[in-house]
């Protein structure tokens, strides 16, 4: 039950540090540095020089630095897959009777396979804008559900959590509409940045100010998006923390840290369009919202649990 | 907490770090080869006018070898290169040529006609022809292309060849994702031009 308990963090973790290499494999630009798939230039171990290609393959597309940064990130996938496989074993044998433990990580499985099959389809379709975006919304659907179930199987050990504290009935609407919006902000994003290259596509000498004042409407869209994100955050703080009897640390502390990483993405969402989307700060700027996602599953499945043991 | 807080910043500041050095080196390693200088050769375009090895002095050309008739892969070929065409069709320094390998049915006029027929409105496009030995040489010799059985033998090659009139890689004309490196090719060669 321990090794299960871990696993459940650890596929956590290293899927939360999978968003993040994949988020480095699009701003680098690797993401074709692999022409092919599952394997790299029809081998293995990606070549190192020219006279390694196979004939059917464009010398062209060998860049032995996008290579290896493309194949890092398909074997920390399978790496993560392997992690996850594991975790749902674990789930079976010792979790079986717990359909909240159980349901979760089959689909989180299920999705897992799904993203490896997705991944292979971005290869063939030239790095495919909405499959990319899709690719992200599932990665994110995945670490929501490792964090749920992390979190059940805490509390399967840890019977006295929550059991004090009262929250407000109604929070499941508002965590739900908080983790919608902040998935169409997600996907929003994705798509002001596919966007900006299917312009460079079409017109590769174009002038990145140009570019930014032309997604001015998407730009539009995703700031009042923003905007609702911080009120509904600074709202669900104020509920939990002011409004709740004996809030949990865990609830106060998830909160505020909460209200803090939607001010670093406001600022540095500004910071992107001034710094004409410098890479670094575009894949922070995506992977602090996959923390935001996964700290509203937190903050759910605790008022779940409040809801539980005050019945 | 103060613990956990400080190590997961450490973490972070790691992760950032070694990213940042990633796509760093990712962004420096678009490297374009210097092969070798196109030979001197002399032809004539479809309006009848000489066209040189000269020609290729301060403007980033891609060239290519096709044939008005071909059922094969030129179709698609000729297709790619309208896009490249289209997409920089504000940089006066970025030309096309096509070559024929079929210069007994395309003469003058058919290349003239198949011009108009693709869209090429202006001068920065050159569909060129000589007779066939010449056009073999140059294609064997100078571009180190295949040439043995013309006209259907021909390469599927688009070549980059940059302002000093050195051939810098050869892209293949008829692969999507090829066609998107020689798009950041030609920009960056150009960019280094204007600089």
């Amino acid at each position: 039950m321990q090794l299960f308990r871990n696993f459940t963090l650890l596929s956590t973790g290293l899927t939360y540090i999978l968003i993040f290499i994949g988020g480095m494999v699009r701003v680098a630009g690797a993401g074709m540095g692999c022409p092919d798939w599952p394997k790299c230039f029809g081998r293995w171990i990606p070549p190192t020089s020219l006279d390694q290609l196979p004939d059917h393959i464009d010398p062209a597309k060998f860049n032995l630095v996008l290579a290896w940064i493309e194949y890092g990130n398909r074997l920390f996938g399978a790496l993560v897959g392997l992690s996850i496989a594991i975790t749902l074993y674990l789930g079976l044998k010792y979790c079986s009777h717990l359909p909240r433990i159980k349901w979760p990580l089959i689909v989180a499985f299920c999705l897992t396979l799904f993203e490896g099959w997705l991944g292979s389809v971005l290869v063939k379709t030239v790095l495919n804008p909405f499959t990319i975006t899709l690719h992200l919304f599932f990665a994110l659907i995945i670490v929501m559900l490792l964090v749920f179930v992390a979190q059940e199987v805490y509390y399967i050990n840890n019977t006295e959590s929550e059991i004090h504290s009262k929250y407000p009935v109604g929070m499941k609407s508002l965590f739900t509409i908080m983790a919608i919006i902040l998935l169409a902000e997600v996907v929003l994003g994705t798509e002001i940045r596919g966007g900006l290259e299917m312009i460079r596509k079409e017109n590769p000498m174009i002038d990145s100010q140009f570019l930014i004042d032309m997604l001015g409407p998407f730009k539009y869209a995703h700031s009042i998006l923003g905007i609702l994100i911080t009120i509904l955050s600074v709202i669900n703080w104020f509920v939990l923390v002011k409004i709740s009897i004996k809030p949990s640390s865990l609830m106060v502390q998830t909160s505020t840290l909460v209200i803090i990483l939607i001010l670093f993405q406001i600022v540095s969402g500004e910071v992107l369009v001034f710094l004409k989307f410098m890479p670094i700060i575009q894949l922070f700027h995506l992977w602090i919202a996959s923390w935001i996602l996964g700290l509203i599953s937190v903050q759910y499945v605790a008022w779940q649990r409040s809801m539980i043991t005050n019945d | 907490m103060i613990r956990i807080f400080s190590y997961g910043l450490v973490i972070i500041l790691a992760l950032g770090l070694g990213a940042n050095w990633i796509i760093e080196k990712a962004l420096d390693s678009h490297e374009i080869p210097l092969i070798k200088p196109v030979p001197e050769f002399s032809f004539v375009n479809h309006k009848g006018k000489s066209f040189s090895n000269d020609n290729f002095q301060n403007k980033i050309t891609v060239l290519d070898f096709m044939f008005t008739s071909c059922t094969g892969p030129c179709p698609l070929m000729t297709l790619n290169m309208s896009k490249l065409y289209e997409a920089f069709s504000n940089e006066r320094e970025v030309q096309f040529v096509s070559i024929t390998v079929d210069p007994t049915t395309d003469d003058q006029k058919k290349l003239d006609e198949y011009s108009d027929l693709i869209g090429v409105h202006d001068d920065r496009w050159h569909f060129l022809w000589s007779d066939l030995d010449s056009i073999k040489g140059l294609k064997r010799d100078g571009f180190m292309l295949f040439s043995d059985n013309l006209p259907q033998g021909h390469a599927i090659k688009f070549v980059l060849i940059d302002q000093n009139g050195n051939i810098r890689k050869y892209f293949d004309g008829t692969d999507d994702s090829s066609q998107e490196i020689l798009k950041k090719d030609i920009v960056q060669l150009l960019k280094d031009f204007r600089s």
